[in-house]
């Protein structure tokens, strides 16, 4: 019993010498020598980077080559590469920051900026704001719309790396001959009509079901109902930023949605984001709405010849639809000891060598200005055309709400969507309105 | 020869004339002690402005060559008065700040664009100084910074700009320091220890007081032995346990973690004031309980059959049926639910179009079916282990005594088989009731139609999930677990004394 408990003292103590150890090494928080601590650090510093392509994509892979240049050009710093699913990369960061184990750099969305600004620990916040260590020439390398998308607040979360959004793609192959075809000027009128004349159907023992989809789109997923709910005229939010989910025109293109599927029979039951996107590269879908991340496998696996054309007009507002902009960058956790490393390297890999290369090879749509009007860029059909939609686009904007819209809205649409509840769209989004006000106001 | 020269001369004096001018109204002082982390402050002085001109603010560093490497950090356009005075920004919400003070006066914000520019209205000003952050020094490090002074649109090569602000500038270090957030709290570390370590004393003093109070003298170095399983029972179930528990009875979320602050019986009055709570509660009881009732039965009947001697093909069939169970359940769910598409296989059989997870009622009913298909081999092959151990000799005497196969099955079989049926089935209710892959892969506890409440085929754990990691409510997350933890308890005890389980063990 003496030897056990000799045994746990010594564990103890040993435990506390490691927390002090810990502890010594940290740099101050304030006052004293710490500045040339920092630049020991900086200089001997081993960045710990977390990034959301998919494994083995080309996105990934021009991201090694980019962090292996950096590598190159600093030799001081070695960086520590780790893969995080995008889904819930911004939770993960969220649970190792609380635990002082986030990585010094994290590749982020703006749409999850919002839940992250809230958060902190030790009365701190979990990222840096980067405002004061770029320059303003660094600044203005930005699109001022992308740069202003990954603020929080005042505070600048993130450097803008990449821009997407929604667009119309089709299949030449599938159109026959002579048949209209999607222009950056049509109606949604033309758009159901074309798809109408696109669908085929086989004949089964239980009636008849699509064999190809006119056009394709998974209808419950919130972030495809936007472009309608905005060319219906309807909002996410008012001018002052709150919820407007029951809007006018809100209701009335979630019921046109849905009835695209449900109705119209154009695509086949359920679609979803999968489902669109393997019936597409099957040549089963001849129209879909999808953004430029897939066109390289379109290409390449599918080896169609797809077309891009922008988002109609909704003839009974006037208004075109316009798709949610999102913005994908990278941003510094607020623990960081190496911060100014952290930070060239969000500056590297935002560079306009390095969007350029990602835009050519990958079709990542860039948000440095000057490659807007760049030869390479604008010679791309895809890269212009999905450039020129953007354009059309709508911001997401980076605040709480926009982080809490999707549960209350999922919920809604399941309950609209369900033939066993089959709830009326008026309805289901003036719950989803209120349940929305309420978490806001938790 | 001599004409060169002249000629040279000739293109030099405008250069000459343009650098003595800017030196002569403009000074400028640099301060990096106050002005923040990354920062410095420049103060530039100006006399008699009487026509619009651009302020080239230029930073250079030292490189490797023992140069320095000269970049444009900022411009400041010197403009008519009065032209964008309704669209100042306030201090401290832009990027960086600027003050103008014209002839004296008080220090107004001046506004500054993303790209760096700042609009200074002070044409016709006799003097003004200017007071700009400048961003993006490097911490700790000295720099040398300039100011180019020329008028709107004026151009000069980037060679004639380096040699005038080699000339021209000072030194400045940006000494502020990173208000960086404090090393991360180790009292949760401290604490952890510290209970693991309580833990495990009072582990041990317990078993030397039962020693003491039996008599067993010879056996204190047994403790020893079994100290290191002891720590890892303390670290990885004792632990844990503890803390959740500890957790319940606190604010902890998102924003309070590591910081949380006692709040009594909030949570769990939360947790059963919640609306959803019975929904979830009895949808996880039917789920528990339709599951281990087919999974034991139906594992029952295939070890049954299986048992048959006169049976061929025992062990395909027997590796047939094991199949779900050998394969990662991930990877079997997933594959459920492309065949549960719309255009899944099993569509394209029936020839129907059905969407089987949109619907409540629906996908209730599916993601019960692929966790009795999942769980029926395990039960099939421990029941089927029991079986064998049952007497031959028992059933042939029945068989002899003319007794029917159901009553053989009824008096004999069952009675014996009791002793793995009921473990067994104890085991299957915890494992169904926290069994998290299935709904979580299959609908992810959709369709939910209830607006902040649990979804159709959420059962408690995978709410749970979602109250912890999708809210961050770690508090009321732990309160629940909990909750799930004693009702799991309270099921064990009374089911435990029911069937004397343990008498059935032992």
């Amino acid at each position: 019993m003496r030897s056990a408990l000799c045994l746990l003292i010594a564990m103890l103590f040993a435990a506390g010498c490691l927390t002090s150890t810990d502890q010594s090494t940290h740099p101050p928080a304030a006052g004293g020598n710490s500045s040339t601590q920092l630049i020991q650090l900086e200089t001997q510093g081993e960045l710990i980077i977390w990034h959301t392509f998919s494994a083995d994509s080309k996105e990934e892979d021009v991201f090694i080559r980019s962090i292996a240049e950096f590598e190159r050009m600093n030799e001081h710093v070695s960086v520590v590469i780790t893969r995080v699913p995008y889904s819930n990369a911004h939770t993960q960061f969220m649970v190792a920051a609380q635990g002082g184990e986030a990585p010094d750099l994290i590749r982020l969305s703006s749409d999850q900026l919002g839940e992250i600004g809230e958060v902190r620990v030790d009365g701190f916040p979990l990222l840096e704001d980067l405002r004061a260590h770029l320059t303003p020439m660094d600044r203005s390398l930005f699109d001022e719309r992308a740069l202003h998308a990954m603020k929080y607040g005042s505070e600048l979360l993130g450097l803008p790396a990449s821009q997407d959004c929604l667009s119309l793609l089709w299949n030449d192959a599938l159109f026959p001959k002579g048949a209209a075809r999607p222009h950056d000027n049509w109606t949604i009128e033309e758009m159901l009509e074309i798809a109408k004349n696109l669908t085929a159907y086989e004949q089964g023992p239980e009636g008849s079901k699509v064999s190809q989809a006119g056009l394709s789109l998974p209808v419950k997923v919130p972030y495809w109902w936007f472009p309608f709910q905005s060319g219906f005229g309807g909002r996410l939010f008012d001018e002052y930023g709150s919820p407007s989910l029951n809007s006018s025109g809100s209701a009335e293109s979630l019921e046109y949605l849905f009835d695209l599927e449900q109705k119209h029979l154009l695509m086949h039951n359920g679609t979803q984001r999968e489902n669109m996107k393997t019936h597409f590269l099957n040549s089963e879908a001849a129209m879909i709405i999808d953004g430029p991340w897939n066109w390289a496998t379109y290409e390449t696996v599918g080896r169609l010849n797809v077309s891009q054309t922008l988002l109609p007009y909704v003839s009974s507002t006037g208004e075109r639809m316009s798709p949610l902009v999102t913005f994908k960058g990278w941003s510094v956790s607020k623990r960081s000891q190496y911060k100014e490393s952290a930070v060239e390297l969000a500056l590297h890999l935002t560079s306009v060598n390095n969007q350029r290369n990602y835009a050519i090879e990958t079709y990542t749509l860039p948000t440095a200005r000057v490659l807007y009007d760049d030869q390479r860029i604008t010679s791309n059909p895809v890269l212009s055309g999905f450039i020129e939609q953007l354009q059309l686009g709508t911001p997401a904007p980076t605040n709480r709400a926009m982080s809490l819209v999707y549960g209350p809205l999922s919920t809604a649409f399941d309950n609209v969507y369900s033939t066993e509840i089959a709830m009326d769209p008026n309805f289901a989004l003036q719950a989803a309105q209120e349940e929305l006000i309420s978490k806001l106001e938790e | 020869m001599m004409s060169k020269s002249f000629l040279l001369l000739i293109l030099m004096i405008p250069q000459l004339a343009m650098i003595s001018a800017a030196k002569g109204d403009l000074e400028f002082a640099v301060d990096g002690s106050e002005s923040g982390y990354r920062k410095l402050q420049i103060e530039i002085y100006l006399e008699v402005v009487n026509e619009e001109r651009d302020l080239e603010i230029w930073i250079g560093m030292p490189n490797a060559n023992n140069t320095t490497t000269w970049e444009l950090h900022s411009i400041i356009f010197a403009r008519i008065a009065n032209t964008t005075a309704s669209t100042q920004p306030d201090p401290g919400t832009w990027y960086d700040d600027g003050w103008i003070s014209v002839e004296g006066g008080i220090w107004e914000p001046i506004r500054r664009n993303q790209n760096g520019s700042a609009l200074a209205e002070i044409v016709g000003a006799q003097s003004a100084a200017i007071r700009m952050e400048l961003t993006g020094m490097p911490s700790g490090k000295e720099v040398r910074v300039g100011v180019l002074d020329h008028g709107a649109n004026a151009s000069r090569t980037f060679t004639d700009k380096i040699a005038e602000l080699e000339l021209n500038s000072i030194n400045a270090i940006s000494s502020a320091v990173d208000d960086a957030p404090p090393p991360p709290n180790t009292s949760p570390v401290l604490f952890a220890i510290g209970s693991i370590g309580l833990s495990l004393i009072a582990l041990l003093a317990t078993f030397r007081w039962l020693d003491a109070k039996d008599g067993r003298t010879s056996s204190r170095s047994a403790h020893l032995y079994i100290a290191p399983a002891l720590l890892a029972l303390t670290i990885l179930t004792f632990y844990p346990v503890i803390y959740g528990m500890w957790l319940g009875f606190t604010d902890a979320d998102r924003t309070h973690l590591g910081d949380e602050s006692f709040v009594g019986l909030a949570n769990y009055i939360e947790v059963f004031t919640a609306s959803g709570f019975l929904r979830v509660t009895t949808f996880t009881l039917i789920w528990t309980v339709v599951n281990v009732a087919f999974h034991v039965g139906l594992g029952l009947v295939l070890a049954l059959i299986l048992n048959q001697p006169n049976i061929r093909g025992r062990v395909a069939y027997r590796t047939a049926l094991l199949l779900p169970w050998a394969v990662p359940s991930y990877i079997s769910v997933l594959i459920w639910k492309g065949m549960l598409q719309p255009d899944g296989i099993l569509n394209d059989i029936l020839g129907t179009n059905i969407d089987f997870l949109s619907n409540p009622s629906g996908a209730r009913t599916v993601v019960i079916m692929v966790n009795i298909w999942l769980g029926v081999p395990f039960m099939m092959m421990s029941l089927s282990g029991a079986l064998q151990s049952i007497p031959t000799d028992m059933h042939e005497a029945a068989r002899v005594d003319g007794i029917g196969s159901w009553s053989r099955f009824r008096h004999l079989t069952l009675p014996h088989l009791k002793s793995a049926i009921v473990p067994l089935s104890l085991l299957g209710f915890i494992w169904t009731f926290n069994m998290f892959n299935v709904i979580y892969l299959l609908t992810d506890g959709g369709p939910n139609l209830w607006f902040g409440e649990p979804g159709s085929t959420d059962i408690l754990i995978t709410y749970v999930y979602d109250v912890a990691f999708r809210e961050g409510a770690y508090g009321i997350a732990a309160a629940w677990s909990v909750v799930i933890f004693m009702m799991l308890l309270s099921f064990s005890w009374i089911y435990m004394r029911k069937t004397s389980a343990m008498e059935a063990v032992s």
